[in-house]
Order: structure tokens, then C-alpha cells, then sequence
């Protein structure tokens, strides 16, 4: 792989092209890990939020008020550096990245669904309990099957906002595409100019991100879960 | 394991370097937002003006945009085009440039929103009372898209300050900056960090409260009927 870049592109251009590529594997597996571990920690506040215990409910809405209220750079800088120092243990920048950005998403998700959650009518649960079901089967047989309808397209849209947040990694030593993009916009290397390594990780990470954008906005249209008079909501950055 | 938050509060530089670092990050990013603001009313009006040539470019703009990282942008404004374009500008400059072509991107998908839900009825009434084009924008459909997506707007821009710790990438002085700073000196990067996020949301409240006076003061034709 890495002699058919520099066949076609020359000697630093084919390798250094080739190396940003090949970091971006680690942006897209953060970026995974970071949706699922996020997805299971947000529906498990998603869920703490709409029971019927007020203790649980409180903890959810601080957990989700907190979260999006930290900012990822610090949440980073606290696992990445501030726990290690603090207990005098090693982590190593995979673990913090992954522990930064599951809790970043799982508060971002979690507010996704439980709006989808409550925009569900009152009607559906009082019917089901009419029914005889109880909360867990109201959930599985009722509730959800339309909530995803509309959560869909904004959680498919939330993803970009984690692609985005994995760039900020390489803050606390984490080896990705942004990582290997700065070391090379710092060497003086014809072809490596700031003005040419960085447009080119813009294009890759939007090369990443624009196709989830196109998915979210396509099952937005499919699934008329937009209103066309409604504010979008406000996203992550 | 042990809290040594005194070794931060105790030093009176450190202190100092905090409150220009809660300064230059609140100033910076209001200065990127008002101007991102600016840019995004021109970016929305360009697509709902169907302006040719100019409605692609603003909806190319706002896409690439929201499609890639705060970071790489900024590296590249603050690094890359004052290499090829041959200028010299202090951090801050940097940083307010890369902030406002940031914030205009997802100020501007919001109030395009915005202009769709005046009422074209009352275009078609300006237009009726022979208002012209420019005034008809500025003082009817701007201030009510404005005051409709009041709330949407707000939330964004605190999400975006809680970005905006990334600057100190570039040097300037910020609060994300004084942190590193101190944390480089002191070792208690726990502590360092516990003290910054709670600045960070201590801003982002005050920003919030800021915001509802603005509101309270600014919109009060909404309520007069």
C-alpha cells in the first residue's frame, strides 16, 4: 500500500498521504467505540430518566446537565492527565480518549432520546397500561418502536459531532489523523506546509462526517420527523 | 490520592493568569460569535434570497463547515494561511478569525430556519406598501426570525464556547491556556482541571444570564400587540 502512494505521488507527498490515511483508522475506531459505548451508557440514562423514581430521574438529569456542560477538552485533560496524576496509576491515552468520549456522547444521546421519548403522546402509555403492561414491555412494544422513528436521523447525526470530538484526542498523546497531521505540519518538509496538511485532514475528516450528514438529513425527509417550521436543534461542536 | 487545591489558590499569579484566562475566553468568543452572527445573516440571505452563484457557495460554506473539526480549522487559519497569503497576526487575531468562520456556519443553519417561518404574508404586505427589498429584510423578517429562534441561537453558542478551550493550541492566552500552565508547574493537573471546568460553567451560565437580559430587553415589540 504504502510503495503504490509513492509510486503515484512522489517521495514525500505519497508518504505522508499515505500515513494520514492510515491514522485515520484510529478516528474511525475511537469514533466507533465512542457511539457504542455512548449508545449503551445513553440509553441506560435515557431510561433512568423517564422511570418513575424520582431519585433516578434527579440522577440522569444531573448526569446530562453536568456532561454537556463540561467541556471535552477538559473531560480529556481529567482522564488523560488529571485521574493518573491523582491516584498515581498509568493510563494510557486509549483508555482516556475512550472514557472521555463514551460519557461526552452518552450525555449528548441521552438527551437525544428522551426527547424522542416524551414526544411520544401520553395516550400511548396510558393505553398500554390500560393493556396490562408493565413499564419495561410498554417500552419494547410500544414506546420505542416510534421513539427511534424520530431519534433516528439526530443520533445519525450526533455521530459527526464524535468524529469531530476525536480530534481532540491527540491532546493527551493519542496517536490519530489529527495527531500524525500536526507532526507533519510541523516538519520542515517540502509538501508538508500547513496549507497543505491541513485542508488535506479537512477533507478526510469530511469525507468521514459529510455522508452521516447526508444519511441524518435523508432519513430527516423519509421519515418526516421534521417539521419544516421547527427550529434545528442547537448541535455539539 | 491526595486534593491539593490550595496549591493552585494560594499563588497569586497563577490566580491572576485565570482571570485573564476567563477574560480572553469569554471576550474572544463573544467577538467570534458577533461576528460569526454577522457572517451567518449573510450566508442565510444568500439562500433565501436565491441569490445565484452566491446561494452555493454559502450552502458549500456552511457544510464543509460543520463537517470538520474546530481544530483543523483553526491550525489552518492560524498556520496555513498566513504562510500562503504572506501575514503576520497576533494569536488573538487568529483565534477570532477561525471562531467566527466557525460560529457563522451553525448561526447560519439556524436562522435560515428562522426566515422560513415568517409569514409570507407579510412580505407580500410590505411589498404592497412599496418597502423596499433591503429595509423589508432588516427591519421585518431579520428581527422576527431573530426573536423565533432566540433560544436556538443561545444554546448554540454555548455549546460552541465550550469548544473554544482549543485556541490555547494556538497560544493564546486563554483559559484552557492558564490551566496548561499552571498544570505544567504544579503537577496537580486533577485539580487544575476540576478548577477549570467549573469556570468554563461558570461562564457559561453567566453567558446564559447575559442572554436573558438581551432577550427580555430586546423583544419586547413580541409581546406588544
Amino acid at each position: 500500500m504504502r510503495d503504490a502512494f509513492i509510486a503515484v505521488l512522489g517521495k514525500p507527498e505519497g508518504i505522508i498521504l499515505f500515513q494520514l490515511i492510515e491514522a485515520t483508522q484510529f478516528t474511525i475506531y475511537l469514533s466507533l467505540i465512542a457511539f457504542i459505548g455512548g449508545g449503551l451508557i445513553g440509553a441506560l440514562i435515557t431510561l433512568m430518566r423517564i422511570t418513575k423514581s424520582k431519585a433516578l430521574r434527579r440522577i440522569a438529569v444531573s448526569y446530562i446537565w453536568l456532561f454537556q456542560s463540561t467541556p471535552l477538552l477538559m473531560m480529556l485533560f481529567l482522564t488523560g492527565l488529571g485521574v493518573p496524576r491523582l491516584l498515581d496509576i498509568d493510563v494510557n491515552p486509549w483508555t482516556a480518549a475512550v472514557v472521555s468520549l463514551v460519557i461526552y456522547s452518552s450525555a449528548y444521546l441521552s438527551d437525544v432520546w428522551r426527547g424522542a421519548v416524551e414526544s411520544i403522546p401520553k395516550g400511548q402509555w396510558e393505553g398500554a397500561e390500560a393493556l396490562g403492561l408493565r413499564f419495561i414491555p410498554t417500552l419494547r412494544l410500544v414506546i420505542i418502536p416510534q421513539a427511534l422513528r424520530i431519534a433516528l436521523a439526530p443520533t445519525v447525526g450526533f455521530m459527526v459531532q464524535i468524529i469531530k470530538g476525536t480530534s481532540l484526542a491527540y491532546i493527551i498523546g493519542f496517536h490519530d489523523l489529527m495527531a500524525i497531521g500536526k507532526r507533519w505540519a510541523n516538519a520542515p518538509v517540502d509538501g508538508s506546509e500547513p496549507f497543505i496538511i491541513f485542508p488535506i485532514m479537512a477533507l478526510i475528516y469530511f469525507a468521514l462526517c459529510y455522508p452521516l450528514t447526508l444519511w441524518s438529513r435523508h432519513l430527516e425527509k423519509r421519515l418526516g420527523t421534521i417539521k419544516e417550521e421547527v427550529a434545528p436543534a442547537p448541535v455539539a461542536a | 490520592m491526595e486534593l491539593r487545591f490550595f496549591e493552585i489558590y494560594r499563588n497569586p499569579d497563577y490566580l491572576w493568569l485565570l482571570a485573564e484566562g476567563v477574560g480572553k475566553s469569554a471576550g474572544l468568543t463573544l467577538a467570534g460569535a458577533v461576528l460569526g452572527f454577522i457572517l451567518a445573516v449573510g450566508l442565510a440571505l444568500a439562500r433565501y434570497e436565491n441569490i445565484p452563484v452566491l446561494k452555493w457557495v454559502a450552502a458549500a460554506w456552511v457544510d464543509f463547515i460543520r463537517n470538520t473539526p474546530l481544530i483543523v480549522q483553526l491550525f489552518f487559519v492560524a498556520f496555513g494561511l498566513p504562510m500562503l497569503l504572506g501575514y503576520v497576526w497576533p494569536f488573538w487575531a487568529h483565534a477570532v478569525l477561525a471562531l467566527t468562520i466557525n460560529f457563522s456556519a451553525y448561526f447560519a443553519e439556524i436562522l435560515r430556519a428562522g426566515f422560513q417561518t415568517v409569514d409570507k404574508g407579510q412580505k407580500e404586505a410590505a411589498m404592497a406598501l412599496g418597502v423596499g427589498k433591503m429595509t423589508r429584510f432588516v427591519k421585518i423578517v431579520l428581527p422576527q426570525s431573530i426573536a423565533q429562534m432566540f433560544a436556538s441561537l443561545n444554546s448554540q453558542f454555548i455549546f460552541l464556547f465550550l469548544t473554544t478551550g482549543v485556541i490555547s493550541e494556538i497560544g493564546v492566552r486563554d483559559l484552557t491556556f492558564a490551566g496548561l500552565y499552571i498544570d505544567s508547574r504544579t503537577f496537580r493537573s486533577f485539580e487544575v482541571a476540576i478548577t477549570l471546568t467549573v469556570l468554563y460553567i461558570l461562564i457559561s451560565l453567566a453567558f446564559k444570564g447575559l442572554m436573558q437580559v438581551v432577550e427580555t430587553r430586546a423583544f419586547r415589540w413580541k409581546d406588544a400587540k
